[in-house]
């Protein structure tokens, strides 16, 4: 952190975009080779970070992205403080923008395994928000034909979109391996050690609620990702989180024991 | 394009019975996963009901595979049925083993389609395995409104 320089004026509230101004007149005035130009503008990216950061976190749907989504903002910020002229004003008008735009074309650019047409992604978009709408609605998963006539969109449209959200998330050509192809007979079982609790944890499960039994199964007997049980049970996938974290508390509570994985 | 031999069925959803045959090689399941999938979405099964039937045709012909003899083919034939779609998956075999004695794994294809069976014979020089399974389009098809 540097100390700024003039423009902060004790009583008034901290005009930071002000103080900002004048560090970015100066950095560009330097020369494009001066080593002072190079620290100044680390020193404009690091006091910005808050509001990178902040971003970040209005992008981060799953929690487990936040990091990969501060580096995309960072770079927005990056961007954001090469390109600002302090004559235009206030850095944040410039910076926001740019930042968000950043984090929307990482979104739209890396979202997909697989490059897609634009077309597909948007129509990809409009089916999966119709088909939240419709399970909402009737209570169940929707058919292809009923998104078409909810969407306005012909049948081959929805397949087309269908279909192309398979290819939205690769799976790694690592994961074949996982699953041997021929030699599976005769070793020993590692989760063996595992036998006791689950004998002891299926009477536990069958003593819950119907709704926090059903996401149970749904997690960690056929792999569900929170948001397909969300669609499937007609919640939303923040109270499918909420109930996944209580109801494995409980049952771990009632094994007596605090290793079941989460 | 004879319409002659076209099934109730076919003719509702344009779908007409499929048969695939690729290498019995867990690198080939993906595809007839796929063709399930569309398959199901073609004859207006509901998202989770087409969900259901990729993941049970996987499993289906997972097993299969780990059973097949070494460079032998994997048959598959979707058939469209009045209430829902019939899939058949056979591999020719060494060992007389059945799929489901994988218990894991026969658990999922019967918790996922709505019957599912399999048959062991003795062919020439070894053994035939198939599984066969039968989905229906979703609780919205057996829905009485």
């Amino acid at each position: 952190m540097t100390t700024t320089p003039a423009g902060d004026e004790p009583g008034k509230a901290p005009d930071k975009g002000s103080a900002d101004v004048d560090r970015f007149r100066e950095l560009a005035a330097l020369a494009p080779d001066d080593p002072r130009r190079a620290a100044l503008r680390g020193d404009l990216v690091a006091d910005h970070m808050d509001l990178a950061r902040n971003l970040a976190r209005k992008f981060d749907r799953r929690g487990d992205q936040l990091e990969d989504l501060i580096q995309v903002a960072t770079i927005g910020l990056i961007k954001a403080v090469d390109r600002f002229e302090a004559d235009r004003g206030n850095f944040y008008a410039f910076a926001i923008p740019t930042i968000m735009g950043e984090l929307r074309r990482h979104f739209r650019d890396t979202g997909w395994a697989v490059r897609v047409p634009r077309q597909l992604k948007e129509l990809h978009v409009t089916v999966a928000a119709g088909r939240n709408e419709l399970s909402q609605k009737l209570g169940r998963a929707p058919k292809p034909s009923e998104l078409a006539d909810h969407l306005g969109l012909t049948k081959e449209q929805v397949y087309e979109a269908l279909v192309a959200s398979a290819a939205k998330q690769g799976t790694s050509l690592d994961a074949r391996l996982a699953e041997p192809a021929g030699d599976r007979f005769g070793y020993e079982d590692d989760r063996l050690e595992e036998v006791d609790n689950r004998r002891a944890l299926s009477p536990l499960i069958a003593e819950l609620p119907e709704r926090e039994q059903k996401i149970i199964v749904l997690r960690f007997f056929r792999g569900m990702s929170q948001a397909d049980i969300a669609r499937r049970v007609g919640v939303s996938q923040m109270q499918v989180s909420r109930l996944l974290a209580k109801t494995l508390e409980r049952l771990r509570a009632a094994l007596g024991e605090d290793t079941l994985a989460g | 394009m004879s319409e002659v031999e076209t099934s109730p069925v076919a003719r509702t959803h344009g779908v007409r019975d499929v048969e695939v045959r690729v290498w019995a090689d867990a690198e080939q399941v993906p595809l007839l996963r796929s063709f399930a999938a569309d398959i199901a979405m073609r004859m207006d099964f509901d998202l989770d009901a087409i969900e259901d039937l990729r993941m049970a045709v996987d499993e289906a012909c997972s097993l299969l595979v780990r059973a097949a003899a070494p460079d032998s083919a994997l048959l598959c034939w979707f058939e469209p049925v009045d209430a829902g779609v019939r899939v058949r998956a056979r591999v020719d075999a060494e060992h007389a083993e059945p799929p489901s004695s994988d218990a894991m794994g026969w658990q999922i294809l019967t918790a996922l389609a709505a019957a599912v069976t399999e048959q062991v014979e003795a062919v020439d020089g070894g053994h035939r395995i198939s599984v066969e399974l039968y989905a229906v389009p979703g609780t919205a098809g057996v829905d009485p409104r």
